[in-house]
């Protein structure tokens, strides 16, 4: 299919090892890129250091998450239990000092939505699900899964130039360095 | 955030030890201050009129259990940090067995209460168990059927054999658990067999330590009020155990950090780590101090409520209420951020926080009930029953001080004993390198 136009994603490397990954990934991000990555087969500790990542804003979503959970399990109980068809138990009064009864049910509530904050916030922030992700068109890229190290830096960053990177990336220890190409 | 590697050769070889000169002169006045406060106070406990005996029992009370808590979660530390077989904490364990090793000292501090002299004011069930005439089991049997009940577990014999338990069962654990870690420190070829010791010896005395904890619970504040009893007790003077230890730790590592010592095994992260748990105590406190009073409130039982109608009567609820938002919202929220937690610095201000919210949890715990119980007791000297013992004040502060003079004192000889941490231990390089 001669006719199928492809764009250029950006470098991927190899590198040997866990610390290999981790003082490349130092380099990179001291020359400054932006839209790069480490794929590892496992975590590594530091490594998000090593990237220099920013800290996620998700933690927040999380807090206003968890505290509409406890808004929505006030409201829920003292609608209910206090306003509509007030309950009483062993002539305990119904007002706002029942407040104890309904903690119980503020603090799931808040878990709840917090947990549910936690996943689709996550999912939201890293773009998942998705069907396809250009490295896949890497052959070398499936090693990983299972015993491979990779950076890829890509096209769109501003400091991405074609000969540049790829020496940066020989430079600091890459092997295999590769040219991703997507289909477009 | 890129750290040095830490390699043996960053490790004392010979240990890092404590500068005595350095920290002379706030040993000095420790002791100074706790001999001048424990002359005071014996008199204030034995030979002062019962108008001063009285306050006075509580208040001695109040200061001993608030520093018995710091000294058990020391000793908790240390035995969870060995049965978990946790490396992280290894550059820190010995702070750990410095603070537990403070036990056996703390409890001599509890001997007052063996007195008839101070029991007369602070365990309402013991006079009657001696006022009884003849055999006391079938003479509570008639006329005061509760204490009959729980007889087989209230009864003087009993409460003094569990009192010798409980100073010598922690403290043999410290003392061997200490021992075993320090002679490492010279050993010219350590290996890991003391680890492996350490582990095995580590697990039943966590049983010894949960008895502990809860039993003196039981027997030196549960008792106050023999008709009241809750079974969350145990685990909420728990919940605030292993928090304010572990706020001491924090004190200690900044306070070593900050003359030089500790360094490079002792990092933001362990700072990190220690943050997250007191984090996740200030939560369980909460979790356990709302679960107690929730279950007292639902089931509504006067023996129970008892407690709580004490300390919402007058400027005590006051009090209550701030120690919902003191002691559980202000330290959740600010312990929230992940910064702060591996600032030693700023974790230390919240270390001093949550120590002064503890002070105020304990003296809710023990010094309501004095007003109540004097005026029940002793009506002829005390008069009625009252919500607060005027001028009683006092001598809790100087219970306390006295009392937190002596642990303040046996804390920094302990700390100038051996070396700070455990240098020769296998697993010092992995706990200084910790990332987390």
């Amino acid at each position: 299919m001669s006719t199928t136009r492809k764009r250029v994603y950006g470098y991927l490397a190899e590198f040997k090892s866990a610390s290999a990954l981790y003082k490349g990934a130092e380099k990179i991000r001291d020359a400054g890129f932006r839209k790069w990555d480490c794929y590892s087969p496992y975590p590594i500790h530091g490594l998000d250091g090593a990237m220099g990542m920013k800290r996620s804003i998700l933690p927040w979503f999380v807090f206003f998450g968890g505290m509409t959970g406890t808004a929505t399990a006030f409201a829920l109980a003292y609608t209910t239990q206090v306003v509509i068809y007030p309950t009483v138990v062993q002539s305990k009064p119904v007002n706002i000092f029942t407040v104890p009864a309904f903690f119980p049910i503020m603090f799931e509530l808040t878990i709840l939505f917090s947990g549910f904050t936690v996943l689709f916030g996550l999912l939201g922030l890293i773009q998942l699900p998705r069907l396809n992700h250009p490295l896949f068109a890497s052959d070398q890229f499936r090693k990983a899964t299972d015993d491979g190290f990779f950076i890829a830096i890509e096209a769109r960053d501003p400091k991405f130039t074609p000969n540049g990177t790829r020496d940066l990336l020989a430079e600091i220890g890459g092997a295999n360095i590769e040219l991703v190409e997507e289909e477009d | 955030m890129a750290h040095h590697h830490v390699t043996s050769a960053d490790i004392a070889i010979n240990g890092d030890h404590l500068d005595s000169s350095k920290v002379s002169k706030v040993k000095r006045m420790a002791l100074i201050v706790a001999v001048l406060g424990s002359v005071a106070s014996i008199y204030l406990l034995f030979f002062a009129s019962e108008k001063l005996r009285g306050p006075f029992a509580y208040s001695w009370l109040f200061a001993f259990y608030y520093f018995l808590t710091l000294s058990i979660g020391g000793v908790f530390w240390t035995l969870l940090h060995n049965v978990s077989n946790s490396s992280w904490g290894t550059s820190v364990r010995r702070t750990f067995e410095n603070l537990g090793s403070t036990f056996p000292w703390v409890f001599l501090f509890g001997l007052p209460l063996l007195f008839p002299q101070v029991q007369v004011y602070l365990y309402e069930w013991m006079n009657i168990h001696r006022a009884a005439p003849g055999e006391v089991k079938e003479y509570l049997h008639h006329h005061e059927h509760l204490l009959s009940n729980k007889h087989w577990f209230m009864n003087l014999p009993f409460w003094y054999g569990r009192f010798a338990f409980y100073g010598i069962g922690l403290s043999a654990v410290i003392y061997g658990l200490r021992k075993l870690s320090t002679a490492q420190d010279t050993d010219p070829n350590p290996g890991t067999a003391r680890l492996l010791t350490a582990r095995y010896h580590s697990n039943y005395p966590l049983i010894i330590f949960a008895l502990t904890i809860t039993f003196t619970g039981f027997d030196f504040l549960m008792g106050l009020d023999y008709k009241w009893f809750s079974t969350m007790w145990g685990v909420y003077l728990f919940a605030g155990t292993a928090l304010n230890s572990m706020a001491v730790i924090v004190l200690v590592c900044t306070w070593l950090k900050s003359m030089g010592h500790l360094k490079h095994v002792t990092t933001s992260e362990h700072f990190h780590i220690m943050g997250k748990l007191m984090f996740a105590f200030t939560t369980f406190w909460a979790y356990i101090a709302f679960s107690q009073f929730f279950l007292i409130w639902y089931a509504n039982i006067t023996e129970e409520t008892s407690y709580f109608s004490i300390r919402n009567t007058g400027n005590w609820n006051i009090a209550m209420y701030f120690l919902v938002f003191g002691h559980f919202v202000v330290p959740f929220v600010v312990l929230l951020q992940a910064w702060l937690k591996k600032n030693p610095k700023m974790l230390s201000i919240v270390a001093v926080y949550t120590l002064c919210m503890h002070a105020l949890d304990h003296y809710l715990i023990t010094i309501p009930e004095r007003g109540v119980s004097l005026g029940h007791i002793k009506p002829e000297v005390f008069g009625d029953i009252q919500v607060a013992i005027p001028g009683a004040f006092w001598g809790d502060i100087l219970a306390f001080v006295t009392i937190g003079a002596a642990f303040l004192f046996i804390l920094i000889r302990a700390l100038g004993q051996h070396s700070l941490y455990p240098n020769r231990d296998p697993r010092i390089l992995e706990s200084a390198n910790v990332s987390n």
